[in-house]
C-alpha cells in the first residue's frame, strides 16, 4: 500500500510544501491528485466540491519524470497542450508565445524540443505546466535537476504566479530551506502516512522547543555545563527546558568567555522533518 | 470539454507530426516510385488485358465486298456496340495457297479467299460471327442495289441501330488483378499503421509526456485520437499511391479498367477502414504494455502472425473466390479485409454474405476497441519491464 488514511488541506492562493523521505508517497498522491491514478478509496476535493474531470483539465502538472514529444516543435507543443487543457485555439497560441518570451527562449520557438539544451527543456516543461493558466498547479519536484540560477528562476516564476493570479501551487521538494523559504504551509508525509501539516509557524509552535543561538569564543566546549536544563545542539544552538531562563545561559556564557552571538534560533523545517520521520 | 473535440486534437497532433516526419515521407516517396515503376513495366512488356488481336489474312488479287466490311470493322467502334471486343487486323495474301497454308500454321486466325473462309480446326467465334455478320451486310446490300434503290436509301436500310450490349458483370481477368492488388495494399498499408501507433505510443511512454496528456484527457480519448489521426495518414497514403499508380496506367493505357472499378475502389475504402479500426486499436494496446522501441516487435509479434497468415490465406483464397476458404475468410474479421475486395471484385460475392461480414467487423472492432481502450488506460502508465498481458487487464485504470 502506498498511502494509508493520508489527509490534508492546501490553503488556496498559497504556495504548499509537500515533503517526505523517498517512497514516502508524494509522487502516488500528486498522481491520484490529477486522476492519473486511481485511489482504492478517498476524496479529493477542490473549492469546496469533489474534484471532478472538468476540474482536474485545469490543473498545471508537472510530473516527477519529465517529458515532452521530443519531435514537436516548441512553440506548437505549448499551444498543443495548452488546447487539451482546454484552452482555445488563439488564446492557446498567444499563451505559448508569451511564456517563451518570458521565459527567454523565444528564438527556440520552432525548433523541436530534443534540439534544445537540458536546462531549456525544463522551461519548457514549466512552461507546459503553466500556460494554460492554471487555477492550481502540482509540481513534482519541479527543483530537482536545476542550477541555483534555474532555482531562482523558477522560485520568482511560481512567487509571480501566486502573488499575480493568486494561484495555489502545491510543490514537492527535499530541498527543505526552499520549501521553509517560499512556502506558507507543508505536509510532512512518511511511509504512506501524514506526520505533519500546517502552516510552518504553526508547527513550530507546537514543536515547542525554546532554543537560542549563543556563539562564545574563548570558551570551553561545554561552558554551559553549569546551567540547569540546557542542551548543545550542533552549531551553537542550545535547546532549553521548560524551567531554564535565557538570561542564565547568557551569564554563564560571559562568565566563560567572549559572547559574539546571542539570540533565539528557530527551529528549522529539516529539523521538524527529521524529527518527524525519525519517530516512525 | 466534449470528447470529440478532443480526440481531433489529438488527431490533428498526429497527422501534423505525420507529415513533418521524415520517415513517413521516405516510405511515400518508395511507395510511389515502386507503383510507377510496376505500371510502368506493365506498359512496356504489354499487358493480356484488353480484347484479344485478331489477324485475317485476304488474298487480295480478289477484292470482296466482305474485305471491305471486315476492314471497317477494324475501327472498332461498331464491334464493340455489337458486343465484340477485337482488335482486328488484315494481312494480305498472294493467292488461296498461301491463304490456306497462313490459317493452318496460325500464322493468321482466319482469312477470306474466293468468297470462302477459311478457319484453324479451332475457330475464334467472335471473329467467325464477325466476318458472317460482315458477308451478310455486303450481301443484302448488293440485293439491294440489284433491287434498284439507290445508294442513300441503302445505306438508311443498312444502317438499323445495332443492337446495344451492356455488361452486368465485372469481367474477369481485370477484376482479378484489381483484387490481388487492393489485398496488397491493405495488408501493406495496415501493417504500416499499426505499426506507427504502436512506435508513437511507445515514443509517448518513452518520452514521459503521456503523464502530463493524461493529466488532462482521458486515455480512451488519447487512444481515439491517435488511432484516428494515423489512419487518417495512412489513408492519404494509399490515396497518393493509388492516384501515382493508376495515373501512370491510364496514361500509359497498361490496364484497362473493369466497369466495377469503382465499386472495388469504395470496398477496399471499407475494408480498409474497418481492418484499419481493429489493428490499429490492437497495435496499440499492445504496444502500452512495453516501454521501449525495441519491444515493440515482441510485442505486436501475434498480430503480425495474423495479419501475414491472413495475407497468405487471401492470396490462396481469391484463387478461387467461391471456395470454401475464400468463403470462411469472409466471416472471419482479422482476415475478412483483405479477402471480400478481392471476392467482389470477381463477382462472386452474395450481398448477404457482404452484409453479415461488414456487421461481424463493426461487432468486433466494438469489442477490440473496448479491450485496446483498458489494455492501454491500464498499462500506458507503468514504465520499465513489459508488463504481462494477463496482468495489465487485471489491474486498475486510472481514475478516468
Amino acid at each position: 500500500m502506498a498511502l494509508d488514511e493520508l489527509s490534508f488541506s492546501v490553503p488556496a492562493g498559497r504556495m504548499f510544501g509537500f515533503v517526505g523521505p523517498n517512497g514516502a508517497g508524494k509522487t502516488t498522491a500528486m498522481r491520484i491528485v490529477l486522476g492519473v491514478l486511481a485511489p482504492d478509496a478517498g476524496e479529493v476535493h477542490w473549492q469546496g466540491r469533489a474534484l471532478d474531470e472538468q476540474g482536474r483539465r485545469g490543473i498545471g502538472y508537472m510530473p516527477e519524470e519529465r517529458g515532452l514529444y521530443p519531435k514537436m516543435p516548441v512553440g506548437e507543443q505549448l499551444g498543443y497542450l495548452a488546447q487539451l487543457h482546454g484552452m482555445p485555439a488563439v488564446r492557446a497560441r498567444d499563451a505559448a508565445a508569451r511564456w517563451l518570451e518570458r521565459l527567454g527562449i523565444a528564438d527556440r520557438t520552432d525548433d523541436p524540443v530534443e534540439a534544445l539544451s537540458l536546462g531549456n527543456q525544463q522551461r519548457v516543461q514549466l512552461a507546459a505546466a503553466l500556460v494554460h493558466e492554471p487555477p492550481l498547479l502540482v509540481l513534482d519536484e519541479p527543483f530537482s535537476g536545476l542550477d541555483p540560477v534555474g532555482v531562482d528562476v523558477l522560485s520568482e516564476v511560481l512567487l509571480d504566479e501566486v502573488r499575480r493570479r493568486g494561484a495555489t501551487i502545491v510543490f514537492s521538494s527535499h530541498q527543505l530551506e526552499l520549501v521553509e523559504r517560499l512556502c506558507d504551509a507543508v505536509a510532512i508525509i512518511a511511509a504512506g502516512r501524514l506526520v505533519a501539516s500546517g502552516g510552518v509557524d504553526e508547527l513550530r509552535r507546537a514543536h515547542g522547543s525554546r532554543r537560542w543561538r549563543v556563539q562564545v569564543s574563548g570558551a570551553p566546549a561545554a561552558w554551559h555545563g553549569g546551567v540547569d536544563g540546557v542542551r548543545a545542539l550542533e552549531d551553537s544552538i542550545y535547546e532549553l527546558g521548560d524551567q531554564a531562563d535565557p538570561q542564565a545561559l547568557l551569564d554563564a556564557a560571559r562568565r566563560q568567555g567572549r559572547v559574539e552571538r546571542f539570540g533565539p534560533a528557530e527551529v528549522t523545517l529539516a529539523e521538524l522533518f527529521r524529527e518527524a520521520t525519525a519517530a516512525r | 470539454m466534449k470528447a470529440w473535440p478532443t480526440i481531433r486534437l489529438v488527431a490533428g497532433r498526429e497527422l501534423r507530426e505525420g507529415v513533418r516526419s521524415r520517415a513517413i515521407r521516405a516510405s511515400l516517396v518508395v511507395q510511389v516510385l515502386l507503383v510507377v515503376a510496376i505500371a510502368l513495366f506493365a506498359a512496356a512488356s504489354g499487358s493480356d488485358d484488353g480484347p484479344p488481336s485478331l489477324e485475317l489474312g485476304v488474298v487480295s488479287t480478289e477484292p470482296q465486298p466482305v474485305v471491305r466490311a471486315a476492314r471497317a470493322q477494324q475501327q472498332g467502334s461498331r464491334a464493340q456496340q455489337q458486343g465484340f471486343e477485337l482488335r482486328l487486323r488484315v494481312r494480305e495474301l498472294p493467292d488461296a495457297v498461301a491463304a490456306r497454308r497462313a490459317v493452318r500454321e496460325e500464322e493468321v486466325d482466319a482469312a477470306l479467299t474466293g468468297g470462302r473462309l477459311l478457319v484453324p480446326g479451332d475457330p475464334d467465334a467472335a471473329l467467325v460471327a464477325l466476318l458472317q455478320s460482315a458477308s451478310r451486310s455486303a450481301r443484302s446490300a448488293q440485293n439491294l442495289r440489284d433491287a434498284g434503290l439507290t445508294q442513300p436509301q441503302i445505306a438508311a436500310a443498312m444502317m438499323p441501330a445495332p443492337l446495344a450490349t451492356e455488361r452486368v458483370a465485372a469481367q474477369e481477368g481485370g477484376g482479378e488483378g484489381l483484387a490481388f492488388l487492393g489485398s496488397l495494399l491493405l495488408y501493406i498499408a495496415v501493417i504500416s499503421c499499426g505499426y506507427a501507433i504502436a512506435s508513437g505510443v511507445v515514443t509517448e511512454k518513452n518520452s514521459r509526456v503521456v503523464e502530463i496528456v493524461l493529466s488532462a484527457i482521458r486515455p480512451s480519448q488519447l487512444l481515439a485520437g491517435k488511432v484516428l489521426g494515423v489512419g487518417l495518414i495512412g489513408l492519404m497514403q494509399i490515396v497518393i499511391v493509388v492516384s501515382a499508380g493508376l495515373g501512370v496506367a491510364l496514361a500509359t493505357g497498361s490496364v484497362d479498367m473493369p466497369s466495377t472499378t469503382g465499386q472495388t475502389a469504395a470496398l477496399v475504402t471499407v475494408y480498409f477502414l474497418l481492418g484499419y479500426a481493429l489493428f490499429g486499436m490492437a497495435f496499440a494496446g499492445a504496444a502500452s504494455i512495453v516501454s521501449r522501441q525495441e519491444d515493440i516487435q515482441s510485442t505486436t509479434m501475434p498480430l503480425m502472425v495474423i495479419l501475414i497468415g491472413g495475407y497468405v490465406l487471401s492470396t490462396t483464397a481469391l484463387g478461387n473466390p467461391d471456395g470454401t476458404l475464400a468463403v470462411v475468410g469472409t466471416f472471419l474479421p482479422p482476415i475478412a479485409p483483405m479477402i471480400v475486395p478481392g471476392r467482389a471484385a470477381q463477382a462472386a460475392l452474395p450481398a448477404w454474405q457482404l452484409a453479415a461480414s461488414i456487421a461481424l467487423m463493426l461487432l468486433t472492432v466494438l469489442v477490440v476497441a473496448k479491450v485496446a481502450a483498458r489494455l492501454y488506460a491500464r498499462s500506458v502508465l507503468r514504465f520499465g519491464a513489459p508488463m504481462k498481458l494477463t496482468e495489465a487487464l487485471r489491474r486498475r485504470g486510472t481514475a478516468q
